[in-house]
């Protein structure tokens, strides 16, 4: 079954909302900014791509967020941000509505902040609340009841897997007519456990752009932020993106897998060294494009690629691929402002334990 | 500081009540429901902020039911905890 | 929108009252159990809260400990189905985990050191993100079908055998593993703890004087097969996956809806789905956790949709396994529906009227044919599966 793709809502380093994207898409400019770790003990900042959530105001009064964490508030503004782009009023109560999310890591940040509230005081005073907010499903609980959407509620993570793992569900549920409409996001949270692991894992404060089609060199930047899509089945559509024709999951892609007819091949490439050869090796001779240099490295990062595929087939061109002028792929990167040239895009991402996600976008 | 006074700044910080003052807060508004709108999450958060800044433990929630009207029963049994220790 | 059923061809369970199905089926009919303070951690709690730990499972260090309770139960489950590793590479095999420890960055020593200034080294969280659940089994047993962590807190196993249905309908693949995992720490121990959910004694579900649930830890599999695979091989079905719904209160984070219309929305899905008649479904393996609010909104939701029809909770026996205490449920249901019978519920002395229906007392016979269960979890969700006694067809 065809789902179309209604509505975006998209929060990064790039700002909030589709025309923030665009914008940033046709400008090609996002800075990474220091990233300070204060409770590391030591003196330690890390280079990152932020997002900022303070729009969140323009749709809910602070007083309904004071428990809301970080990582649920990245969340509530994609979904927000989604179903006004899409024109469904908030307030309509939505019971045949979806929840489906994708986080690699969850709601570290709060997961963190429960740890010390005991580490800190004592076992007897371990924070309630924040144990509440690190449970993984926290930040679908609260688009849940923000939204009153009583329909079915899922969130997937399993690392660089979980965005088209859980997008498969999403549209399982429509096909088989469990909900009409599915709210799906991903989510990640720059915490400082996850800058700090990435200091020590990666360990380069200095990159000063991400070359994501350059392999052989490490030039990932971490970036958060929020990703979400109002989907539909295609019979309810109206107007919207584009239509999602098939999600596919699995381990050990081969190159001739790659779909046919396919014109352009958009590439989860960020920059991880360890990645590079992998996405050059199934890119090749495609047209390609890449754009994690606009938000970063960050396991949710293909529903980024998809809002931006969306939004090229909406508008029928391509966008340049940011940090691509340094390129050593077997391919050819489309130029941005040009037609697409045919209607089917694709979206690559690459995970753990040769898993890989590809996910078919047409215009229809 | 008075013990209502240290009670209400300690509600906005630990809470996040950052729409409120000390002084938007009635001694006698009850804390649950209607007046400050707590609920049963804060109810047990409450339990682990009386403990970590009074050193006082409630036990159970029959206990601290009495305690968790208003600012002012809470202030008196803080205060009466104290006093008998 | 009917849906058909889907074979259960295996299953295995690991959880405190036994290390397979067997094992624990017999605990569970014969009454015993054995809550004791946490042995593999401390804490600086004046009380110590019972747990039921599973006993005697040292898994090797490498991987979290739920990674390994899930793969002892995938073993089970893979040996009892009669899947051997040959037949496995020559169809596309899908993996649904449950979990909630299993995916969480979290770990306190880490956590300790760092804010300590002592620069931690990666070793403790690249164990985690070596861990991830589902991806673990896909990788130990080279499946290379659909792979997902579901972390929907205490329902996850009950929605990870739900999906792994619609994956087999759909056609995503030909055999799918389907369960859920976790493993008791200190860090769930202290949180729970804190929520003041726990109970001081053994818990006591349904009774008048439940004071709260008890943690465990399980692993629990079931492998659901085409009927393409399954005539292939002539195989026969040890219980059917009959239907499955899930739905969200939409209400609070930590508290079921008082009305428990998510409930009540999750079991109309699910008897919708499989043309089920209410009339006809044998017994409810309820959620059952002995929190005084969860077993509140279970019976008045029971008795409305489905009066009369005899319930039990089986977290007397293994106490509440978090994201495995769906699938584990959903084999006991399987497993007791396979019997003809069904354990007493145990922890369960004296009725609370305040509750509009009490548990099974006794072990009890039936001779009914299709059987219901249920999880609540936080965040508000709720998920039920129907399960159908197994056979040839």
């Amino acid at each position: 079954m065809q789902i179309a793709v209604q509505g975006i809502g998209v929060v990064g380093c790039f700002g909030a909302g589709v025309a923030k994207m665009r914008q940033a898409l046709l400008t090609g400019a996002v800075s990474p900014a220091a990233f300070d770790l204060p409770g590391c003990g030591t003196p330690l900042a890390i280079s990152a791509f932020r997002a900022d959530t303070s729009s969140l105001a323009d749709f809910v009064p602070l007083k309904a967020l004071r428990r809301i964490d970080n990582f649920s508030r990245l969340g509530l503004l994609g979904a927000y941000l989604a179903l006004q782009d899409a024109g469904v009023p908030a307030a309509e109560k939505q019971e045949r509505l979806g929840v489906v999310i994708a986080s690699g890591y969850g709601a570290t940040g709060s997961t963190f902040a429960f740890l010390d509230s005991f580490i800190n005081d004592g076992d007897i005073c371990a924070s309630p609340t924040y144990f509440a907010n690190s449970v993984h499903n926290s930040a679908a609980a609260y688009i849940s009841i923000m939204l009153g959407a009583t329909g079915p509620s899922s969130t997937v993570s399993q690392f660089h897997h979980s965005v088209p793992s859980a997008l498969q569900t999403a549209c399982l549920w429509l096909a088989e007519g469990r909900v009409d409409r599915v709210l799906f996001g991903a989510i990640e949270e720059l915490s400082e456990l996850i800058g700090y692991a990435w200091h020590r894992q990666r360990g380069r404060a200095d990159i000063p752009e991400m070359t994501p089609l350059l392999t052989g060199a490490e030039s990932a930047i971490p970036g958060e932020g929020a990703a979400f899509l109002l989907l539909t089945r295609r019979e309810e559509s109206q107007g919207g993106y584009c239509l999602l024709d098939r999600v596919i999951t699995g381990r050990h892609l081969k190159p001739g897998f790659l779909p046919s007819p396919l014109d352009l091949l958009v590439l989860g490439a960020d920059g991880r060294i360890e990645k590079g050869g992998d996405y050059a090796k199934l890119a090749k001779k495609a047209t390609v494009a890449c754009f994690t240099s606009l938000y970063g490295s960050m396991p949710g990062s293909p529903a980024f690629d998809i809002a931006i595929a969306a939004l090229m087939l909406k508008e029928g061109k391509t966008f340049d691929s940011p940090g691509s002028a340094v390129c050593d792929f077997p391919a050819t990167v489309a130029t941005g402002g040009e037609s697409l040239k045919g209607c089917c895009v694709s979206c690559l991402s690459l995970s753990d334990d040769d898993g890989f996600g590809l996910i078919n976008l047409s215009k229809g | 500081m008075n013990t209502k006074e240290k009670l209400k700044k300690i509600l906005i910080e630990d809470l996040n009540l950052e729409e409120l003052t000390p002084e938007d807060i009635d001694d006698n508004a009850p804390l649950f429901g209607e007046g400050l709108g707590l609920d049963s999450l804060d109810a047990v958060e409450l339990v682990v902020i009386i403990q970590k800044h009074f050193g006082i433990e409630i036990k159970n929630m029959e206990e601290g039911r009495e305690a968790f009207r208003s600012v002012e029963a809470l202030a008196a049994y803080v205060d009466q905890r104290l006093a008998t220790t | 929108m009917t849906s058909a059923p889907v074979a259960i061809t295996g299953m295995g369970c690991i959880c405190a009252a036994g290390i397979n199905l067997n094992d624990t089926m017999a605990a569970l009919f014969s009454g015993c159990r054995a809550p004791a303070p946490p042995v593999s951690f401390t804490c600086s709690h004046l009380i110590n809260y019972p747990v039921f730990e599973v006993q005697g499972f040292t898994p090797p260090p490498d991987l979290l400990r739920t990674c390994s309770l899930g793969l002892h139960a995938a073993r089970e489950a893979l040996a009892d189905a009669g899947l051997d590793r040959e037949f496995l590479d020559s169809i596309r095999v899908g993996v649904s985990v449950g979990t909630t420890v299993g995916s969480a960055m979290s770990n306190e020593t880490f956590c300790r050191e760092l804010r300590f200034g002592q620069q931690p080294d990666m070793t403790m969280l690249e164990r985690i993100q070596r861990s991830n659940p589902a991806a673990v089994i896909a990788r130990e047993f080279g499946f290379n079908g659909p792979c997902q962590t579901i972390v929907n807190a205490c329902s996850s196993g009950t929605d990870a055998v739900g999906l792994a249905a619609s994956w087999i309908r759909s056609g995503i693949c030909d055999v799918a593993l389907a369960g859920g995992a976790d493993e008791l720490g200190r860090i769930t121990y202290i949180g729970f703890i804190a929520l003041q959910i726990t109970d001081d004694s053994p818990c006591k579900p349904f009774d008048l004087n439940r004071k709260g649930l008890n943690l465990g830890e399980a692993g629990a599999m079931m492998v659901l097969e085409s009927e393409q695979v399954r005539a292939m091989r002539n195989k026969r079905a040890r219980s059917f996956l009959l239907g499955y719904g899930s739905a969200c209160d939409a209400y609070h984070l930590t508290a079921p809806k008082p009305d428990g219309a998510g409930l009540k929305s999750a079991i109309a899905e699910a008897l919708a789905c499989s043309n089920t008649d209410p009339g006809a479904v044998a017994f409810v393996n309820a959620h059952g956790t002995g929190t005084p609010d969860n077993d509140r909104v279970e019976t008045q939701v029971l008795a409305e949709l489905l009066p009369g029809v005899p319930f039990l909770s089986t977290k007397g026996y293994t106490g509440h396994t978090l994201g495995a205490a769906g699938a584990i449920e959903a084999v006991f249901t399987a497993a007791c529906l396979e019997r003809g019978e069904i354990p007493a519920s145990i922890g369960f002395s004296t009725a609370d009227p305040a509750l509009r229906g009490n548990p099974l007392t006794r072990n009890t016979t039936f001779s009914g044919t299709i059987a219901l269960s249920e999880s609540l979890a936080f965040g508000g969700n709720n998920s039920v599966v129907i399960l159908g006694k197994g056979g040839v067809t």
